[in-house]
């Protein structure tokens, strides 16, 4: 029983951590004043003569909606994945696909004979996918022992080096869009619009969906593939549907606002940490955590070099760096 | 109905192991898989256990070729316990018990009444409901065993097929399990298992089934099979087969 109250009051907790951070998000660091009463009032009383209910509504709530669907994708990609090779350190940043999207999306907005043919987000997905096949490959990931945890790190590693290396080159060659892709590439909030949101969130909701349908399987997995077999589990559909929920996750996410790294990396091990190992459980309180941690991250994105605006990538990076560093000496590779 | 091989090669990386076996395996029989190190009994399991795919050849199951079923009708009917499982991380006995429901479970993994029930009933015949609230990496080999044992029991199989279950056990425990596995024979699951000891096999089993070198050399009831001709051919043992005092079943004694 006791269990089962620290469950609902750490749930209540970050609910209501994720509440008021979302608040403080719609106001805070604004050029033109902009109040925690105008926040409410705008929703309650909306005045369209009001220049700070315009803001909230029409600037800031976009924003605030896409760092919170982007921080559950990030989340639920880095967990699924985690599941998936039963590797602590997998995550879209770590393992190419963060910089394979990026590649993708790098190469449809600046080549002119690409440019339109594809959707950003199509062409984020395709290069996250090649990228991460390759990582898979390279490191022999399907066939997991412990030793091999470092093999598919270092796989990574030298994937998302090429996907960059190649990045800068098609940046270079396209001078005039190169301060676009950069800015992007840094992963930031500051161009969400409700226009994006309308593309984005379809796809992220149903993938979330997707994901969390996934968690009794993941559980299943965590025992090891023969008995996940013995278990009834079909492993190869069960790959490759979770990969598939990777790749869309990362791909709307990193379409929408660019690519934002280590979030899917350090929150499955908070979510972990916090409810145990039960993926029904700590896949939906990954969600939470990472929209609240980009939420965060957005917001501090502002305050930093106010009123300039830093990435929000960066910040995470910031705080994901050291964590990362962690994890690696914490468990041995 | 039975399980069976027809012209059957398994191995692993291009290696064939078991080469072209053709076996029947009787229903509702306590079977022993015997032979030595490396002679593919453990391979033929796995197979069996559609763990392995075959190289060539097939394994039927009702007629129809066992990798022809879909995952959860086979994890139904089928269950294994392999010889060396991993260490769970983080997971409680209880829990991992649980799993062992997983092919009957419905929407979202949600076990229902008769389901906790079995987990319970599972625990308690391998005398791992006093663990239920540890965690599966604290415990020690043995008992660790036997909770991987009542997540297969809880997945409630006809057929039960299991790779040295002995293994990490103290004896009184062995002994415990032999007993267990008969009574469920005895409730009609067909057991097929793994062992080295060949006394053991002779005693608790009813039919027994000898490989050398990936081939099938003898089965039939242990009194047919555990001779000192079949010891000399397969292990090149020289023993005397005597008459075990207490059950009547053939029993070898190794000459010096």
């Amino acid at each position: 029983m006791s269990h089962l109250f620290r469950s609902v009051s750490l749930g209540l907790f970050l609910c209501l951590g994720l509440l008021l951070i979302s608040w403080w998000n719609l106001f805070a660091w604004s050029v033109v004043p902009v109040s925690g009463a105008d926040v409410l009032h705008a929703f309650t009383s909306f005045n369209d003569q009001s220049i700070a209910h315009r803001i909230v509504l029409d600037l800031r709530l976009p924003r605030l909606l896409t760092a919170l669907l982007v921080g559950a994708c990030l989340a639920s990609a880095g967990t699924i994945m985690q599941g998936l090779t039963r590797n602590p350190l997998a995550a879209p940043s770590v393992l190419g696909v963060n910089a394979g999207a990026a590649l993708g999306m790098a190469l449809v907005s600046t080549l002119p004979f690409l440019y339109g043919a594809l959707s950003t987000s199509i062409a984020a997905m395709l290069g996250g996918g090649v990228a991460w096949l390759l990582v898979m490959l390279l490191g022999s990931a399907w066939r997991v022992g412990a030793n091999e945890h470092g093999r598919l790190v270092l796989a990574g590693v030298a994937i998302s080096a090429l996907c960059a290396a190649l990045t800068k080159a098609v940046v270079i060659m396209e001078e005039d869009q190169a301060a676009g892709v950069m800015t992007w590439l840094a992963g930031s909030l500051a161009d969400a619009r409700w226009q994006k949101w309308q593309t984005f969130w379809p796809v992220a909701s149903i993938s979330l969906i997707g994901a969390l349908g996934l968690a009794p399987s993941l559980n299943v997995l965590q025992l090891g593939e023969d008995n996940a077999r013995n278990l009834g589990i079909n492993l190869l559909r069960s790959k490759l549907f979770g990969s598939l929920l990777v790749l869309m996750l990362v791909g709307a996410a990193i379409s929408a606002v660019g690519s934002i790294g280590f979030v899917g990396l350090i929150v499955p091990h908070i979510a972990r940490l916090m409810f145990g190992q039960d993926f029904r459980l700590c896949l939906p309180v990954a969600m939470i955590i990472g929209a609240l941690l980009v939420t965060l991250a957005d917001t501090l994105s502002r305050a930093v070099t106010y009123p300039m605006e830093t990435p929000a990538g960066a910040i995470l990076a910031l705080i994901g760096a050291p964590f990362f560093i962690y994890l690696v000496r914490k468990r041995t590779l | 109905m039975s399980l069976s091989a027809h012209q059957l090669s398994v191995g692993y990386h291009g290696h064939t192991i078991v080469k072209k076996m053709d076996l029947t395996l009787p229903d509702g029989r306590f079977i022993a898989l015997l032979g030595p190190n490396g002679c593919g009994k453990s391979t033929l399991l796995k197979c069996f256990a559609r763990i392995l795919p075959a190289m060539s050849g097939e394994v039927n199951w009702q007629g129809q070729n066992l990798h022809h079923y879909p995952s959860k009708q086979l994890a139904k009917a089928l269950a294994l316990l392999p010889q060396t499982q991993p260490i769970p991380e983080g997971i409680k006995v209880k829990d991992l018990v649980a799993y062992g429901r997983s092919p009957y479970t419905g929407f979202w993994g949600k076990l229902s009444t008769q389901d906790h029930q079995i987990v319970e009933q599972m625990m308690q015949q391998t005398g791992t409901y006093e663990l239920r609230d540890q965690l599966v990496s604290e415990l020690s080999g043995g008992q660790r065993q036997r909770v991987w044992l009542a997540m297969v029991l809880a997945q409630d199989t006809p057929y039960l097929l299991l790779d040295e279950p002995t293994t990490y056990m103290d004896i009184n425990h062995q002994v415990e399990l032999m007993h267990q596995l008969q009574a469920l024979n005895k409730q009609g699951k067909t057991i097929i298992t793994v062992l080295h000891d060949i006394n053991q096999a002779a005693r608790y089993c009813d039919h027994l089934v000898v490989m050398k070198a990936g081939e099938l050399k003898y089965q039939g009831s242990p009194e047919e099979v555990l001779t000192s001709a079949m010891l000399k051919d397969v292990f090149s043992l020289s023993a005397q087969i005597h008459q075990d005092p207490v059950s009547g079943t053939p029993m070898c004694v190794v000459e010096d």
